[in-house]
């Protein structure tokens, strides 16, 4: 019994990371309607700056990842800037956009490789928050709590930004139509650059959360991408919510997938997962 | 928003020219649009109504020709930048926030422009109330916690003519607002161009209903092929033989 409290456990911290990285990629795809593929590589940029900041340069970790966080949201805001606003202004296609930030993605990630190497890192010097608590017979330690409640903050954050908050409604009407966005006065690109700001941060935070719960490398971005896609696509990628949904049974689904089967099928249960949503039910678990 | 000044035109093009992969859509067409009256656009189809509105709101940008608001002429519109010109639209095919309530369609217009004050306002009680009576002028007050994608057709072009009016811009542009509409809901409309008439501001129509046109507005254009073709009062205008025969098929 003690091993399904521990997978249930596993379901509920994975589902958590998969929730940071799903929301902001719901975000941005719900404003800008493209496939934004360098959300996948902020995630090493945030674990790699708290990295340098904090291991190699010695600032407090705290200052570290604070920094972490908004300098992912900084590069996501300036790769919109400089890459995907003048690339939607001039019309671009949904491919050319995807094209565009695949391209930005791999230099991203070969700047770091090249930077820190290709190699495993832990991202501090010592263990952080490691000591263990045994709840309902499940192992969770002190950095998987705050992975949860990481995820349960910015998750009431982002739901009472966008539902309470003018700005947050002026991003619900980008996501219904951009157009007409832009007629009642919104300045949409800005709109959409702090979508990206925000979505980015999300994703930096994620990384370096993983980082202290297990190990970076500059190649994470593109599995962690994948999970919170699956995810996004399962909950709807209309809705904060929906993502939230598509998280969690995703995380249950691949956890209980490899208990049953074995660790190589993860992926697999995964993207098996996400065809059977697209086959059968292509607009998601929350339909809007 | 500007200052209004009555002897100037809200709005008038010079030599305002645009086409569409070859097809000239607006023809070095100049005309002028007069401060606080109901003007009404009308032609066949294809004589380039909406696609002057759609260049007066920043959507269309003309390869040639000026525009002119409030007696200033502005540089290229961006549809962002048209509300800062007093400007606001509908659409021919109504274009609403539909993931959205009626009620936030409507405030979502009373937002602060402004990125950074956006982003820490939460919806107060003048914003409720502002929003309260535009739906209750449109009749769509009981409806606001519906979705805008559940209302019926009618109640579509009431709510963005609703959330037109929640700008308090100076000048209207109404794309058919009467088309489709029940004969109850026709009344309402009239009586808010009534109003904002009353109000001093100035109301642009493209219609085809002519009973309508002839009941509500003070000036009457007739474009063809994106060129004018007569402009004057509805009498005078809808009178002339040419006119009446060529593009109103009476």
């Amino acid at each position: 019994m003690d091993v399904v409290f521990q997978i249930v456990a596993n379901s509920i911290i994975a589902g958590s990371l998969y929730t940071l990285i799903a929301s902001g990629f719901t975000l941005t795809y719900s404003t800008t309607k493209f496939f934004n593929i360098t959300h996948g590589v902020m995630t090493a940029v945030g674990a790699y700056t708290v990295f340098f900041l904090g291991k190699i340069l010695g600032m407090p970790l705290l200052l570290a990842i604070i920094v972490g966080v908004l300098f992912a949201g900084l590069l996501g805001w300036v790769l919109n800037y400089f890459i995907y606003q003048p690339l939607r202004k001039k019309n671009a296609s949904q491919l050319s956009l995807l094209v565009a930030s695949l391209g930005a993605f791999t230099a991203i990630q070969a700047c770091i490789s090249l930077a820190f190497s290709s190699q495993f890192q832990t991202i501090s010097h010592t263990a952080v928050m490691q000591k263990t608590f045994s709840i309902v017979g499940a192992s969770v330690t002190q950095i998987q709590l705050i992975i949860v409640a990481s995820a349960l903050i910015s998750f009431v954050s982002l739901t009472f930004f966008l539902k309470k908050t003018r700005f947050g409604t002026a991003i619900r009407a980008v996501s219904d139509d951009e157009e007409v966005a832009k007629v009642i006065g919104i300045n949409t690109d800005k709109v959409i650059g702090i979508a990206f700001f925000i979505a980015s941060a999300l994703a930096g935070l994620a990384g370096i959360l993983i980082g202290f719960d297990s190990a970076i490398e500059p190649t994470m971005g593109l599995a962690l991408l994948m999970k919170g896609v699956t995810a996004s696509i399962v909950g709807g990628l209309t809705s904060i919510f929906g993502a939230v949904v598509g998280s969690f049974l995703v995380s249950f689904v691949e956890n209980f997938g490899i208990f049953y089967t074995a660790g190589e099928w993860r992926d697999a249960i995964v993207f098996t997962l996400l065809i059977i949503f697209l086959m059968f039910r292509p607009n998601g678990i929350i339909r809007t | 928003m500007e200052k209004k000044d009555q002897k100037k035109p809200a709005l008038a093009v010079q030599n305002l020219t645009k086409h569409f992969s070859g097809v000239l859509a607006i023809d070095n067409l100049s005309l002028s649009i007069t401060q606080g009256a109901i003007t009404s656009i009308v032609g066949p189809n294809g004589s380039g109504k909406t696609t002057l509105i759609n260049t007066l709101s920043g959507i269309f940008k003309p390869e040639q020709g000026t525009i002119t608001v409030q007696g200033r002429t502005v540089p290229p519109l961006h549809p962002h930048d048209v509300w800062h010109h007093g400007i606001t639209r509908t659409f021919q095919n109504t274009r609403l926030f539909e993931q959205m309530t009626v009620l936030d369609n409507v405030l979502v217009v009373l937002t602060k422009r402004s990125v950074i004050p956006s982003l820490l306002e939460t919806k107060d009680d003048t914003h409720y109330d502002q929003a309260k009576q535009v739906l209750a002028a449109t009749n769509l007050w009981e409806k606001r916690d519906q979705l805008a994608a559940n209302l019926s057709y009618g109640q579509r072009k009431l709510l963005e003519i609703a959330r037109s009016l929640a700008t308090d811009a100076d000048i209207y542009l109404f794309d058919e607002p009467f088309a489709g509409l029940f004969p109850k809901m026709v009344t309402v409309v009239f009586t808010i161009l009534r109003s904002l008439k009353q109000e001093g501001k100035t109301v642009v129509l493209v219609e085809h209903d002519m009973d309508l046109i002839r009941k509500i507005s003070d000036h009457v254009i007739v474009l063809d092929s994106g060129t004018l073709l007569a402009q004057g009062s509805p009498e005078q205008v809808l009178s002339e033989k040419s006119v009446v025969e060529a593009y109103l098929g009476q």
